[in-house]
């Protein structure tokens, strides 16, 4: 009914600042980052957010509606929620081991994530995406040219990720915005294409984020209504929970935990 | 509910269009105004399309590359059970294809086809790509036209041999041999004859890569006329990688020769093999490097068509073991003495071939009809069903719901398929009705199982459907007429204002008011009648080859005026533009008041206006004649004057024209290299490309009912744009606003109909139109900043759906399901397995106001939803339907809150449990509370682990699916249904009651709580259980 690809549902957060680019037009992939960096306000604002919450719903087939909540926290930790009559499917990822719940099907146990996911969901933990810092994460970035997206004008840049995936990013020429992203996946061997479009993009405390995030297949539009910065988020939620042998299926382990994190406006201390 | 139908009229009031044309020259059109609109591709792959060439790279899993006569270029990663088009922005018709085998990601292309028939498109040079595909480079040679084979040297992947075959239809001075040594960054020519002559075929040593043959050949197609052979034509031979060339001759046919194919034995490269089109055509073997040669031996596949077949191979294992692909295949086990044909089962024709080199008996083989594999050397053969590559010359359709198409294609005769089916259009749901090669196919207006076909020159045959007879009803010479000649691609055409009123197009225009079965010659000849051009018996060169595509002097193209039987246009293949105005009794030829137009060029397509009598549009096609620029005009008095409407935003000669049905100034054009859309009446074009590839449109129709533009390409298939209402409105000054929202069709609530079916991926499947209705709106720049949302309110001004919107540049299409939010279904051990069960109901029929909001601004527009006609549901059925399932939807929803008001109850019991001494009085009421509670929660939803296989049922389950059930059909609900709903209804007040009476004596546990100092607990009421459904 609900197939695994779903459990995939692929975010990628991106930050910009809508400020028209000057006359001095960049050169290199490292010119066009660096007025993307600037434009997102800065490295430090950048690197004071420490976790995120993104909460909205997936738009799919027949006016379906999937309620739909993203969680980041740093260094890699990412968890992703969303509701299917009354029941909520979790894919996580704690910095080292990715697991999923599909209680879809009566199996209410958490499992493993096989590789291919959890390289997919490890791309995902590292929010603010691959351009910031790339060398450090071991990518490569080339910029490829000026071209036209759905009428807009962009820079393609191409990024040959550490694992050699190779994706391609669109930066709106004008304000550095990401447009689009396409990039390939492994799975099973066999490379399989996704591509996401950014839009509707907003200033959250001091950052630009997109709230509209459109992908191919299952997970269809997603709009997000609320997106938080610095939530206090517990290192629990992004662990695997260990399988209790005799709990019945319908106890929902899935649902979110206490709702303890609106009123934590300060960014937590922990994190380095 | 209303159930209406006169809502179908709406958006048809179009009064106000093309009155509002004055600003147009000052709008900018381009490409990207069209923004969100695509094109849908429903195949057919049941047959495919002509394939030129072919490389495979031998990797764990088979990755082949398939170059289509004018369908582009596909790639398969598994084998060939699926492909992907990866040259769509680029030239469609690929002559030659190689992978670097010492980089296999890199393949090099040569465009424009090499097997050189009368319907093949041109190319426009080589390409690159260093990535399997992803991008690609333009590397020059750009007026080549058409190449035959791309040699890479394998010690040095930057030096790269292009056998370029050169201009078909013209002299031209690049063609010959070319050589880089840079990757393609400069190109040097290393043979060249002279400017008719051409390379046919380039073959190197597989050991000694500085040796390489090469077969030039003298060739030229007129659009009367085709010559192969000539004093160029020869055998070449170089040593030292092309500095120098000697012609080879010793062993060879004396006298003039045409084109040459050669293959060198990869087993051992001294064997070298070549077929020689001369007064002795054979196969001719050289044992010394191809410095002497014998004639070895013939067989039909290598001496027929040589033009068209011109590809030899040799088995990597077996020097002995020659293939010749022409008709058919042939074989020789003896090195060319003995030839016996490869197994049946392929469509004819075979143009591109490969052998697997580590297992030789894994073929593949690219024909007229498609790609297919064997295993068994030949033997047997599967066709590989995933290349929509179809070459279409015409299209209809038919007025069934859904509709029809139907059109005829390259050797593969006549086609109908569905535009739209519950799973997709699949090559099974393509019927064959026609033989040969085929081209028009109209269905009887007056009994819609009778369809018109023909095959080539003009064999019209009249078929029924249903039992698949067919009578030839090709008109006859009477008692003292000339043999009447018919082109390759004989006009038929339907009179649009009498149903009983058929043409057919010869040097005469012929007239039948019965299905056929007689024929009035109602005009003079009104070709040219050169005998110069009527030659065909004489065509072919050294081989001689009249198949009728040589005929001329012919009727091509004919179009009564929809506003008058009696004015009717016909155009010629020779140049001759003809207009009757009293039915034929007078003809005048108009042709030459068109300016600026070159002698005797072919006229396309000349298309008599819908909207205004005098007004016709025409396409002229002079490529045949190397005149590769485009020629479409207007006349509005009856062709006493003409208006070029040709801009330098169209590329490619043009092929067909199409008006709108409403609009007069919407006008679709197409080309060799794709499809043009005006929205000014001529006044400027710009191409549609969105999910259309660059390939050549030779036909258009609008359908009447669904205003689809339906679009013939020869190469990718039939492609459909789904309602171009919106195409009807982008006016100049809805371009210039910043948004605007735009009409659609009345939006179908279509029926819907479950398929299940396990097909595997090997097939192409075709898409079906854009799900629900169609919110169309354009935006002058790409939405960044902030929201943007597509509200949907009914006539109530009532919040029916909230939308994501699109947000590109120009025009969006966002679809809307036309069903209210699913209901909230409680959680419980699994899905409740019905499909239903997960979306709203369907809204009333009616109309609804639509909101784009974007920034501070609203703008507004309506959708009309209309019933399915082919629905049968009563008005009484339809309340009904919406009655109950609404009943269910709020039992659906009163569950749920039952079951979140106990869980939320059950989780404070066990959060102050959690907190208290274990021995307590307060703790024990606690647990006992809390165990009463999930015991009833059981009653409530299922909860055994196993899915859908525990076959628990309780509560839930049985409601919402019974609201599933009742939500999947619109029409009157059983009375079972209606009457299971109420005893469900009424077990739902008793558990309602159950958990009231329950928790409104919550008060002894309560004051236990607060003696024992904990929190009482609280019962979440209704309204803020929705407080919080409406923040989810």
């Amino acid at each position: 009914m609900l197939p695994r690809s779903i459990v995939l549902i692929v975010v990628c957060v991106a930050f910009c600042w809508p400020v028209a680019a000057g006359a001095d037009e960049p050169k290199t992939a490292d010119e066009v980052i660096a007025k993307y960096i600037e434009a997102i306000g800065g490295r430090a604002k950048l690197d004071s957010v420490k976790s995120l919450r993104m909460t909205g719903k997936a738009t799919g087939m027949g006016g379906m509606e999937v309620p739909l909540a993203v969680e980041f926290k740093r260094p890699k930790k990412v968890r992703v929620e969303f509701t299917v009559q009354g029941m909520t499917g979790v894919q996580a990822f704690d910095g080292t081991t990715g697991w999923f719940i599909m209680p879809f099907m009566g199996k209410n146990d958490p499992e493993k994530m096989p590789p291919d996911m959890v390289e997919a969901i490890e791309d995902q933990g590292n929010f603010e995406g691959p351009l910031v810092d790339y060398k450090k994460k071991g990518h490569k970035v080339e910029l490829v040219g000026k071209e036209d997206f759905e009428g807009s004008e962009v820079y393609k840049l191409k990024v040959t990720k550490k694992n050699g995936n190779v994706e391609y990013h669109f930066l709106d020429a004008e304000y550095y915005i990401p447009l689009q992203m396409k990039g390939k996946r492994s799975f099973q061997g066999t490379e399989v294409e996704m591509t996401t479009i950014f839009g509707d993009y907003k200033e959250v405390d001091g950052l630009l984020l997109a709230h509209s995030i459109k992908q191919g297949g299952m997970a269809g539009d997603m709009t997000f209504e609320k997106i938080e910065l610095d939530v206090k988020l517990s290192d629990d939620r992004f662990t695997m929970p260990e399988v209790k042998k005799d709990e019945p299926a319908s106890t929902d382990k899935a649902k979110p935990g206490p709702d303890d994190a609106k009123d934590a406006k300060a960014p937590e201390k922990d994190e380095g | 509910m209303k159930f209406s139908t006169s809502t179908f009229t709406m958006f048809l009031a179009v009064a106000t269009l093309g009155s509002v044309r004055t600003a147009a020259a000052d709008v900018k059109i381009d490409s990207y105004i069209f923004g969100g609109i695509e094109a849908r591709a429903i195949g057919p792959a049941t047959m495919g399309g002509r394939i030129s060439s072919m490389d495979v790279v031998r990797t764990d899993r088979l990755t082949i590359y398939v170059g289509a006569a004018s369908g582009g270029i596909w790639k398969s990663v598994n084998g060939g059970t699926t492909f992907k088009s990866i040259f769509d922005d680029y030239n469609q018709s690929i002559g030659a294809l190689t992978v670097d085998r010492s980089n296999t990601d890199v393949v090099w292309v040569g465009t424009g086809e090499p097997w050189t028939r009368n319907s093949i498109s041109v190319g426009d040079g080589v390409y690159k790509t260093t990535d399997g595909g992803e991008n690609w480079e333009h590397l020059g040679l750009e007026n080549s036209e058409h190449v035959s084979k791309i040699v890479i040297d394998p010690t040095d992947g930057e030096t790269v041999y292009v056998c370029v075959t050169g201009h078909l239809w013209d002299s031209n001075e690049e063609r010959g041999v070319f050589k880089t040594t840079d990757g393609g960054k400069s190109w040097k020519k290393i043979l060249y004859v002279d400017e008719d002559t051409g390379c046919g075929d380039l073959a190197m040593d597989p050991q000694e890569p500085d040796i390489l043959y090469a077969g030039m050949w003298q060739f030229r197609r007129w659009p009367h006329f085709f010559k192969s052979g000539g004093p160029g034509s020869g055998l070449h031979k170089t040593t030292d990688g092309g500095k120098t060339w000697r012609r080879i001759t010793q062993g060879l046919p004396e006298g003039e020769l045409g084109r040459i194919a050669i293959a060198v034995a990869p087993s051992r490269p001294s064997v070298v093999y070549a077929t020689v089109e001369s007064e002795k055509t054979g196969l001719y073997r050289s044992n010394d490097l191809g410095e002497t040669w014998r004639w070895v031996g013939s067989t039909g596949a290598v001496e027929g068509r040589p033009f068209y077949f011109s590809l030899l191979l040799v088995d990597p294992t077996d020097f002995n073991r020659v293939y010749k692909p022409g008709g058919s295949t042939s074989v020789s086990n003896d090195g060319g003495q003995t030839f016996s044909g490869l197994g049946g089962g392929t469509h004819a024709d075979h143009h591109a071939f490969w052998i697997d080199p580590d297992n030789p008996d894994f073929l593949l083989v690219g024909t007229d009809g498609g790609l297919y594999s064997s295993y068994d050397r030949g033997v047997h053969w599967n066709f590989l069903q995933a290349l929509p590559i179809s070459q279409f010359y015409q299209v209809s359709f038919d007025m069934e719901d859904p509709y029809n198409v139907y059109g005829g294609l390259q050797d593969n005769g006549t086609w109908m398929g569905p535009s739209q089916t519950p799973s997709g259009v699949q090559n099974k749901h393509w019927d064959n009705i026609g033989f040969g090669d085929g081209f028009h196919a109209h269905v009887d207006r007056q009994d819609s199982d009778i369809v018109y076909v023909e095959w080539q020159g003009g064999r019209i045959l009249r078929m029924r459907k249903s039992t698949g007879e067919a009578k030839d009803i090709k008109p006859l010479p009477e008692e003292g007429d000339p043999e009447y000649r018919f082109n390759w691609n004989t006009p038929i055409h339907l009179s649009p204002n009498r149903t009983d009123t058929l043409y057919v197009g010869g040097q005469f225009l012929f007239r039948s008011r019965d299905r056929g079965e007689s024929w009035e010659k109602i005009s003079p000849d009104v070709t040219t009648d050169d005998p110069a051009k009527q030659r065909q018996i004489e065509s072919g060169g050294l081989t001689p080859d009249n198949s009728t595509a040589e005929n001329h002097c012919t009727i091509y193209t004919i179009s009564e005026s929809p506003l008058s039987e009696n004015v009717i246009w016909v155009g010629t293949d020779d140049g001759n533009l003809q207009v009757t105005r009293d039915g034929g009794q007078t003809w005048e030829n108009v042709v030459d008041r068109v300016p600026d137009l070159p002698a005797c060029t072919w006229v396309t397509q000349v298309e008599a206006s819908r909207h205004q009598q005098g007004t016709a549009y025409v396409t002229f096609d002079g490529h045949r004649t190397g005149d590769m620029k485009p020629h479409v005009y207007k006349t509005a008095d009856y062709g006493a004057t003409w208006t070029s409407l040709v801009t330098d935003k169209i590329e490619g000669y043009c092929l067909s024209v199409c008006e709108d049905l409403v609009s007069p100034d919407l006008l679709f054009l197409g080309t060799e290299f794709g499809l043009y859309i005006s929205i000014d009446g001529g006044v400027q074009w710009a191409r549609f490309k969105e999910k259309l590839p660059k390939v050549g449109v030779r036909a258009m129709a609008i359908h009447p009912r669904e205003h689809d533009l339906i679009i013939a390409t020869h190469g990718r298939g039939i492609y459909i744009i789904d309602d171009i209402t919106p195409l009807r409105h982008l006016t100049p000054e809805v371009i210039e606003s910043d948004a605007a929202l735009l009409p659609t069709r009345p939006s179908r609530m279509r029926i819907p109909a479950n398929v299940q079916e396990f097909p595997g991926n090997d097939e192409f499947v075709g898409g079906n139109p854009p799900p629900g209705a169609q919110i169309v709106y354009y935006l002058k720049k790409r939405h960044l900043f902030g929201d943007l949302k597509v509200e949907v309110y009914d006539e109530q001004d009532r919040l029916v759906s909230r939308l994501p919107g699109a947000r590109r540049r120009g025009l969006n299409r966002v679809n809307w399901f036309m069903r209210e939010k699913p209901p909230k279904v409680p959680p419980a051990a699994s899905l409740v397995p019905q499909m239903y069960s997960m979306l709203g109901p369907l809204v009333p029929e009616g109309t609804y106001k639509v909101k784009l909001i974007k920034g501070g601004k609203t703008y507004e527009g309506n959708i009309e939803a209309v019933m399915d006609p082919r629905a049968d549901y009563t008005h009484g059925g339809r309340a009904l339907q919406d009655k109950t399932v609404m009943q269910l939807y709020r039992m659906v929803e009163r569950l749920t809150y039952t079951v979140d008001a106990l869980l939320d109850v059950k989780k404070q019991g066990e959060d102050r449990a959690g907190k208290l001494d274990e021995g307590s009085d307060v703790h024990a009421s606690l647990k006992s509370f809390v165990g009463e509670l999930e015991a009833f929660r059981k009653t409530l939803v299922a909860t055994r682990k196993g899915g859908f296989l525990a076959g628990e049922e309780q509560l839930r389950e049985k409601v919402v699916g019974l609201y599933g059930a009742v939500n999947g059909y619109e029409g009157a609900p059983t009375d079972s249904q209606v009457r299971y709903a109420n005893v469900l209804e009424g077990r739902l007040e008793q558990a309602e009651a159950r958990l009231d009476t329950w928790l409104s004596s919550l008060g002894v546990l309560n004051a236990k709580l607060e003696a024992a100092g904990a929190q009482p607990i609280k019962r979440m009421s209704k309204e803020d259980w929705e407080e919080k459904q409406r923040g989810k």
